[in-house]
């Protein structure tokens, strides 16, 4: 102890005034004041947590009918015990003032609000909907639910909609977060969802982030990479973005791109790889076939211009390739050419590829919605998966594409049950005869029930239902009128002739959307399971009661269906159904390699990684030694792509342009996305004081120069204008994230600064997937 | 745990403070301060205060004082530092975590607190700390720890230095194995089938 730090520690009267007699009495006070609770006196439960697609596992612990506490769940092999900062704040979620807890009915004047009961509730929209069906079929139905729909209450929909309805209009708030990564899995595997795990963190070398903030949006995984990085200091983090965040603080190396220019760097990347020889021939030789779709621009479109602003229903048309031609295709994408177009220099293009083409490290791709929602989103998927597969970097631990899943069940209801106009359960579509009789078979259901049509994909459901088209919706779970893209298009009063339903647990905008309000049961106020980015299904039980008479989705759904005469599709004794709807939905995908754990199962572990044979799970998916559906004793099979000849595909996707871009009147890029503190539109977090006063509302980040130039500082207003909406709002600069010049950046979670008006509805070709992250807009002072 | 050397010494050193201090009549200069309340030093918070950070008992504090720009270990470290005008910044208690390590992100939990309003007022009411003394099995036994050591294993953060609340303050900090004597309440079962 030096001189200096004795004389410090001395000078603490801080310290010292602890002890007086002051302090020791308001101590004692306020001991007295509190109920003296202690962490055993609860009862704890488990759950995966309510927010991201990570699927942290909590334990919750309750007294007296409520949520007093969370921690961290050391048994999880997910987060291991650790949380972040919306996790810990979990229970103060369920308990806003203004939890919605009775049916409520708009009053004749349009305006107003009037309570009705259940009965009155479930009665109205069962004949709603049978008015509908009658007088315009079943294209005139809809329902819209979300990644956060438990499995439950998705397969109560899916049932509902295509087996009882003969409906296929039933869509998730996933095809605006995850579609493109379905089409990007299925494409190329014929069967959605990654083959890697969370261990891969602790596996990998490399980690290469495709314009993904993993820092903020998931980040106790990002946690465990940092943890990594510490115990082996070789591990590199490589952040690929548009913008500077929390996750570059972290990144070895960072490479600036022009937005949609991810294209062409990853083309530029493939043409280096084949350049230096380092294609792995021979896993290429067994386990690889190459394709084509559609490439015209002109042909394909955006989504949102000219007929395609009412109907986007491009479809793209396979055909086969060659090593040769596909190697002759990427061979333009030079890195002279390639840096042109994103402004990256060639020495971070041949830096990125020989890491891809290091066969001593292992390379774990990352990302979510940078790739996800981008006008060629399913493009981009594909060509970081082929990255993988011409070097044979996947399926084996610490090399992998992963997809990252930004809502709790968006892997295990979206994708795994099908909530999507396409899809069935266990890799199934509406398209496919045999599909449809396996579906009516296991539901009972005549031969012809299902339609083979797909019904409207997310934006044109919404489009439909403003044309009139649609005159039906039931919204569950998720906010449309805060999330949607060019939100004005969905400019809604009520009383048009439509009818919209509302289930939520909070007022929102889109609340004020609806004709009728439903209160809903949330998280651990029902039972219910979720399914994370890993292939994890995790389930969990009722905990407490929720508030007044809020009840399940999935409960709101079935009643509805007996009133309609569809009750023989939920057979279940009303106090026991969700043990034998579980076992009816985990029917599809067993010995499908789709295969979930027993619901007793699920019931006693921390969530099991599927396929699950013999009780076990599949950490790795295709790999021999790992996946039991795999019969080689070394290698891999993609065992799901029987078009393929069980071979994985790998595509040619050459780089398009944006669908809009900075000009002469609107200057810059605009970007959105989410924050660390809140989750999606923030109706659930907000409510949380910890959260709320953290980030208390929107603003706009703005480059330094860009903010000189406007003679705008932090704190000072000023207006975005794009060609389809405005909005005044705070300007940060040097916040959390710095945009480059050029370019802006604005979270959507303040239902007060609704930036989706300024957003276009351009999409995803394949996957219909909306682009959230590049768009046209100006800033002027004000 | 084994406290490291650096955390060790500081628990020495302010008692030696403390002895010192009691030991010339400071103690009633000391109770001046106290009442004149100066709110910029963190040690002098009251349980109260302490508490309205935290949602609930167990839940990352909120953090108290201004972002100063700065990395966070640059005070956070591990003995902890007086900060001119404004306190002794504690050592982290969770500086071992696995998942928590030198470099591990702070602000992932711990936020700053930009607006004192709120957007919906809240009916949650979160477990309150618990300031009763852990349970003995008699007068002469050590008390349990009634917390989880998971994410606290370091327990001089809170126990002992400068910003050591009184109800919680260690008598005797130069015994540096804690859980030599002191374990764990292990009495949360998950009531799962």
């Amino acid at each position: 102890m030096d001189r200096r730090r004795f004389i410090q520690a001395l000078g603490t009267g801080t310290g010292i005034v602890a002890f007086s007699q002051a302090h020791k009495d308001e101590a004692k006070a306020f001991a007295e004041g509190q109920s003296a609770i202690n962490p055993s006196d609860l009862t704890w439960g488990k759950a995966p947590c309510r927010y991201c697609g990570t699927g942290c596992g909590v334990e919750a612990g309750v007294k007296d009918g409520k949520v007093m506490a969370v921690r961290g769940d050391t048994a999880s092999p997910v987060n291991k015990g650790l949380l972040c900062v919306k996790g810990y704040h979990l229970p103060a979620m369920l308990y806003g003032k203004d939890r919605l807890t009775h049916p409520m009915k708009r009053g004749a004047d349009g305006k107003s609000w009037e309570k009705i009961s259940w009965d009155d509730a479930l009665d109205l929209i069962a004949s709603k909907y049978q008015e509908a069906l009658k007088e315009s079929g079943p294209e005139s139905v809809a329902i819209y639910g979300s990644g956060q729909w438990t499995i439950f209450d998705g397969y109560a929909a899916l049932k509902w909609f295509k087996g009882g309805m003969r409906s296929n209009n039933i869509e998730p708030n996933a095809r605006l977060c995850m579609a493109s990564a379905v089409m990007g899995f299925v494409t190329q595997f014929q069967s959605d969802e990654p083959m890697g795990c969370y261990e891969d963190f602790e596996e990998g070398d490399d980690f290469i982030m495709w314009g993904n903030n993993m820092a903020e949006m998931h980040p106790v995984l990002f946690s465990r990479i940092l943890e990594s990085k510490r115990k082996k200091p070789n591990v590199r983090i490589i952040d690929l973005a548009t913008r500077r965040t929390a996750t570059t603080d972290y990144a070895d190396m960072y490479v600036e791109f022009r937005p949609g220019s991810d294209l062409a760097i990853a083309n530029g990347i493939l043409h280096l790889l084949i350049e230096s020889g380092k294609l792995d021939n021979a896993f290429i030789k067994e386990n690889i076939v190459f394709k084509r779709g559609i490439e015209d621009l002109e042909e394909i479109g955006f989504g949102c211009y000219g007929d395609q602003a009412e109907h986007y229903t491009f479809q793209d048309k396979t055909r086969d390739s060659s090593i040769d031609e596909f190697k002759k295709l990427v061979s333009e994408y030079t890195p002279a050419h390639v840096s042109k177009i994103s402004g990256v220099p060639e020495a971070q293009l041949r830096s990125l590829a020989e890491m891809y083409g290091d066969q001593s490290r292992g390379t774990i791709s990352l990302w979510c919605m940078g790739v996800n929602q981008h006008t060629r989103g399913t493009w981009m998927n594909n060509l970081i998966t082929n990255l993988h597969l011409v070097t044979g970097k996947i399926s084996r631990p610490g090399s992998n594409p992963f997809s990252l899943t930004g809502q709790p069940s968006a892997c295990g209801t979206v994708r795994e049950v099908g909530t999507l106009a396409n899809r069935l359960p266990a890799d199934m579509v509406v398209t496919k005869k045999e599909h449809r009789d396996i579906a009516e078979k296991i539901w009972g259901v005549p031969e012809g029930t299902i339609p083979a049509k797909p019904g409207y994909h997310a934006t044109d459901m919404f489009r439909a239902f403003m044309r009139g088209d649609v005159k039906v919706m039931w919204v569950q779970t998720t906010n449309p009128w805060v999330t949607m893209p060019n939100l004005h298009r969905i400019d809604r009063k009520p009383g048009d002739g439509r009818f919209l339903i509302v289930s939520d647990i909070y007022p929102t905008p889109t609340t004020e959307a609806a004709d009728l309000v439903l209160p809903a049961a949330a998280w651990i106020e029902r039972e219910g399971a979720f399914g994370n980015s890993e292939r994890r299904t995790q389930h969990f039980d009722k905990l407490v009661e929720p508030p007044g008479e809020a009840k399940e989705d999935a409960w709101q759904i079935i009643e509805v269906a007996k009133r309609m005469g569809m009750g023989h599709l939920f057979p279940w004794p009303e106090d026991a159904w969700h043990k034998p709807m579980f076992e009816e939905y985990r029917s599809f995908g067993l010995g499908h390699g789709k295969d979930l754990a027993s619901y007793d199962q699920l019931r006693k572990t921390r969530g099991m990684v599927w396929p699950v044979v013999d009780g076990k799970e599949t950490l790795y998916r295709y790999a021999a030694g790992y996946d039991p559906y795999v019969k080689k004793s070394k290698g891999v099979h993609f065992y799901k792509a029987k078009g393929y000849g069980e071979k994985a595909a790998v595509w040619f996707r050459p780089y398009h342009p944006p669908a809009e871009e900075p000009d002469a009147d609107y200057p810059f890029w605009l970007c959105t996305g989410r924050v660390l503190e809140h989750w999606h539109t923030g109706s659930l977090t907000r409510r949380v004081k910890q959260l709320h006063q953290a980030v208390p509302k929107a603003y706009v980040e703005l480059n330094r120069a860009d903010a000189t130039k406007l003679s705008v500082k932090s704190g000072d207003r000023v207006k975005l204008v794009s060609r389809r909406g405005s909005m005044e709002m705070d300007v940060k600069v040097d916040g959390r994230g710095k945009p480059p010049v050029g370019s802006v950046f604005v979270p959507f979670f303040d239902e007060h600064y609704l930036i989706n008006e300024l957003t276009l509805d351009a999409m995803c070709n394949i996957s219909k997937q909306p682009d959230y992250k590049k768009c046209a807009v100006r800033v002027e002072r004000v | 745990m084994i406290a490291p050397a650096g955390v060790r010494a500081l628990a020495v050193v302010s008692l030696l403070a403390i002895s010192a201090l009691a030991g010339c009549g400071r103690g009633d200069d000391a109770k001046k301060d106290g009442a004149r309340g100066d709110a910029r030093t963190v040690a002098k918070t009251s349980a109260r205060e302490r508490a309205e950070r935290r949602g609930y008992d167990g839940a990352p504090p909120v953090i108290p004082h201004q972002n100063f720009g700065v990395e966070c270990m640059s005070c956070h470290n591990d003995r902890g530092m007086q900060v001119e005008g404004v306190g002794f910044a504690p050592p982290m208690p969770h500086a071992v975590t696995a998942g928590l390590s030198d470099i591990a992100r702070c602000r992932q939990c711990h936020v700053f607190r930009e607006t004192d309003e709120i957007f919906v007022a809240s009916d949650f009411r979160g477990l309150a700390q618990d300031l009763r003394r852990g349970r003995r099995l008699n007068d002469m036994t050590p008390p349990v720890i009634p917390h989880p050591v998971f994410m606290r294993e370091n327990c001089y953060a809170c126990h002992a230095g400068p910003a050591a609340r009184e109800e919680i303050r260690c008598s005797h900090p130069e015994r540096a194995r804690c859980q030599q004597c002191h374990v764990e309440e292990n009495a949360t079962d998950l009531f799962t089938p």
